[in-house]
């Protein structure tokens, strides 16, 4: 085992307050083993109720991506922290999926549930699948 | 130092990716000045978990000795300071719990994407995954 594994941590953010705690843990992790931050935000293309009212919901999204991404960073840079954003489009977990496989990133770091309400006791859908099919190892934060 | 990850429980099988996660613990646990706490948890199907004459299966107590004491050596290496803990009971749930208690004072899990039982699934382990949903201790899967 090399002296360093953990070179490039991935941290997919949704706003939510899960998302914000794995945040703070990867900048732990960043600080003690020196590692590059890849921040992601996926905006979750679903099916839309109205093919004209697609494009202006896409927007809305796009923009509150951004606006998260632009909090993440900012939570990140108060710790002298550098790190890359990315903004994507499509299924969330198959997107992080890519973006794992395209950076090389050796490590995962999510809050157990995300914005949805529904498993609110239970481990997120998105982390549940990332658990499970993601190349490399994952950390959950609860 | 400001990781907080003192205390690292490891969950122990004797498989090849139970001993990836022990590298993975090890390795964080340099970083932190942390202890690793290495469980195993022989499988007692259901009521023999009550009864005395369970525990009275030496060969597989034998053998996990051996695990405990390999992982032990391989920690002692690194300089890492590693309690073992052997109990009996249904794995995933006496893991979690194992984790929950306060007593015990876990900070976090490392454990294998796969255990012994699924050697050739493609998808976690069923103790992984059961251990993921229930434990309330920040979870790391190791692949």
């Amino acid at each position: 085992m090399t002296s360093n594994n953990f070179k490039k941590i991935l941290v997919p953010v949704d706003g939510s307050k899960c998302s914000n705690k794995a945040l703070l843990r990867s900048c732990e992790l960043v600080e003690v083993f020196n590692s590059k931050l890849i921040l992601l935000y996926v905006a979750e293309k679903s099916t839309p109720v109205n093919l004209l009212d697609r494009k202006e919901y896409m927007e809305l999204i796009r923009k509150f991506g951004n606006k998260t991404l632009e909090r993440a960073t900012h939570v990140v840079e108060k710790k002298n922290i550098s790190c890359k954003t990315i903004l994507k489009e499509g299924n969330v977990v198959s997107e992080i999926k890519k973006v794992v496989k395209s950076e090389n990133c050796d490590l995962i770091i999510v809050g157990n549930k995300g914005l949805g309400a529904v498993g609110r006791f239970l481990l997120g859908s998105v982390s549940n699948k990332l658990a499970q099919h993601a190349p490399c190892s994952v950390l959950i934060v609860k | 130092m400001k990781i907080k990850t003192k205390k690292i429980l490891v969950p122990l099988d004797g498989s090849k990716n139970s001993l990836r996660g022990l590298d993975m613990a090890i390795h964080l646990a340099r970083q932190s000045h942390g202890t690793i706490t290495a469980l195993t948890v022989k499988s007692v199907p259901g009521i023999y978990a009550i009864h005395p004459l369970g525990f009275l299966d030496f060969n597989t107590m034998k053998e996990i000795k051996k695990n405990l004491d390999d992982a032990k050596v391989r920690a002692a290496k690194k300089g890492i300071k590693l309690t073992s803990k052997a109990i009996s009971g249904d794995p995933g749930y006496d893991i979690a719990k194992f984790a929950n208690d306060r007593k015990n004072g876990i900070d976090m899990v490392v454990i294998g994407a796969r255990g012994r039982s699924s050697a050739k699934e493609i998808f976690l382990g069923s103790v992984s995954n059961y251990v993921l949903h229930k434990s309330k201790k920040p979870v790391l899967v190791v692949k």
